[in-house]
């Protein structure tokens, strides 16, 4: 086993056990810390996949805005509420827990069905693309290629995108705008 | 065997690079420290350390062994894990932004297409660091200072960025040392000053970025003050405010991760100076033109130039950096937003339009 791959072994144990804590804390803070382990890691599996262009794209939106983002709303919430928050019911099993086991399981069936189902070693595209000699490098730059497909093949995907993101900026700004007739 | 003895070192020399540029920044720490307190002292008519070694020259370096020797105190209160860790994570993040940085021709210790938006994410983490600081100590005055530094930084993200993306438009290139070699001799394609006049074999300040693209200087300028926000320091550090915050989201660190904290903090003033040195003021490219026989510029560009001019120009930004500090006093937090999104980010949005005509007209 050479060193890229015990890395990339250990970067997708470091992505499930940190995940798995996120999800088993009890303190919700150090969860979301621990939330940024799981982001990171998961943009060094990213750069395995030679997308490291969204790799550092996943550090830019999720760590810097993302998280931060829910550790403000953490601390800009009452204290009563979250203490709430974090009173659990200790029982491992409980009737408040089913439709959630359900669903998680239904969820596991689904992906495991996927993943067998699209027989990835022998999928058709890949095999055409791998004959044509169509594959990414390693020292490839895929930047300016990203930026070409946004601005003609992606173009209405990407307006309809940033529409969207300028509806919810105008929708934020309605909503902490002071009402003028309060004042009067 | 072959093979293997070259892989070791391959990994040899990354280590080496990474254990000299820790080096760098802690001496850098040092002196910077020493730096500040002699140049404040001249501003405000004192003497400043005087005392240790000539000059007080060792003053910092005893500050440092007597940091190193004291008690490691964590509140009774505090959430004791992220309080111990998010010295080291303020600190790595600083540090590796550094990685990308090139300091000569042919010298860099990573060469990334990404680089600039590398830098851009790896430094963002500091946020987070600094707010692991402030909910970990438990203490009002960390959490106001740390909430207001997150506040302050993440709204000067927006213009700095812009600032960067009129740069980018410019040299048609993330990676740093590309960037750096399209600003002097050794560019491989034409190069004009302010858009008409052909100077790729004349070099030096002639084709450094603010004078090929001369809005490039606001943007500069834009980037600068930014950057001054990034680091926390006045007139825009309201996060550390001592005569409100005591000390801001640092209030209860003592000894080694204080001196982790201070390390960030000058290892960051360093960082964005090579930064806007890099992307503006012509990188590791001399400022001496050539001028007919006196070849000025060929001569003094190497790899050993490179280091000695990249070095100079961003501790001579380093030196502006302390000079505001102590000349002008510190905004309020409504004053700091105004400049941010009424002044900087219109500012930086006109640059990157400019870039954009300026790219498709005249270059």
């Amino acid at each position: 086993m050479n060193i890229a791959t015990l890395i990339f072994y250990v970067l997708g144990f470091v992505v499930q056990a940190s995940a798995l804590t996120v999800a088993v804390s009890k303190n919700l803070v150090r969860s979301i810390f621990m939330f940024f382990v799981t982001l990171f890691a998961l943009a060094g599996l990213y750069v395995y996949a030679l997308a490291d262009f969204v790799a550092v794209t996943q550090i830019v939106v999720y760590v810097g805005g993302v998280l931060v983002l829910m550790l403000f709303a953490f601390m800009l919430s009452n204290r009563e509420v979250l203490n709430n928050l974090q009173e659990r019911n200790s029982r491992f099993f409980s009737i408040q827990k089913v439709p959630a086991i359900l669903v998680a399981v239904l969820f596991l069936l689904i992906l495991v069905n996927a993943i067998i189902k699209a027989d990835v070693d022998n999928m058709a595209w890949i095999k055409i693309s791998a004959q044509n000699n169509n594959v990414i490098q390693p020292a490839d730059n895929m930047v300016p290629n990203m930026g070409v497909n946004l601005m003609t093949r992606y173009l209405l995907p990407f307006e309809a995108v940033s529409i969207l993101l300028m509806m919810a900026l105008i929708g934020a700004a309605h909503l902490a705008r002071k009402e003028e007739h309060k004042f009067q | 065997m072959q093979p293997k003895q070259n892989y070791l070192n391959f990994y040899l020399i990354y280590i080496a690079v990474g254990l000299g540029l820790f080096g760098f920044s802690a001496v850098f720490a040092l002196f910077g420290v020493y730096a500040e307190r002699k140049v404040s002292a001249f501003i405000q008519d004192r003497l400043g350390p005087t005392e240790t070694g000539k000059f007080g020259l060792l003053q910092t370096v005893a500050d440092i062994v007597k940091l190193l020797q004291k008690e490691l105190i964590t509140p009774a209160a505090a959430d004791k894990l992220l309080f111990a860790l998010a010295p080291f994570i303020i600190f790595i993040a600083v540090y590796l932004g550094f990685a990308v940085m090139p300091w000569g021709p042919g010298l860099v210790p990573v060469s990334l297409n990404l680089g600039l938006f590398y830098f851009f994410a790896i430094v963002s983490i500091e946020t987070l660091g600094i707010l692991m600081a402030g909910w970990g100590s438990n203490n009002k005055y960390s959490m106001l200072g740390a909430m207001r530094s997150v506040a302050q930084v993440i709204s000067y993200e927006i213009p700095a960025g812009f600032a960067l993306i009129s740069v980018v438009m410019i040299a048609q290139t993330l990676d740093l040392q590309q960037i750096a070699t399209q600003q002097g001799i050794l560019s491989t394609e034409t190069t004009k000053f302010l858009g008409f006049l052909d100077v790729s074999h004349i070099g030096g300040i002639l084709s450094w970025n603010i004078f090929r693209a001369p809005h490039l200087m606001v943007a500069f300028v834009i980037y600068f003050i930014a950057s001054l926000a990034e680091c926390n320091r006045a007139p825009f550090d309201i996060p550390e405010a001592e005569s409100e915050l005591v000390a801001g989201f640092h209030t209860e660190y003592t000894g080694l991760r204080f001196g982790f904290v201070f390390l960030a903090e000058y290892s960051m003033m360093f960082l964005v100076s090579m930064l806007g040195v890099i992307l503006f003021l012509g990188a590791w490219n001399t400022p001496l033109p050539n001028i007919g026989v006196v070849q000025l510029a060929n001569w003094t560009t190497g790899w050993g130039w490179g280091i000695l001019w990249v070095s100079v120009k961003a501790l001579a930004l380093v030196g502006v950096q302390m000079w505001i500090r102590w000349t002008l006093p510190r905004f309020r937090v409504d004053q700091l937003m105004d400049l941010c999104w009424k002044v900087l980010t219109p500012l930086a949005f006109a640059c990157m339009v400019i870039s954009g005509l300026w790219r498709l007209l005249l270059m």
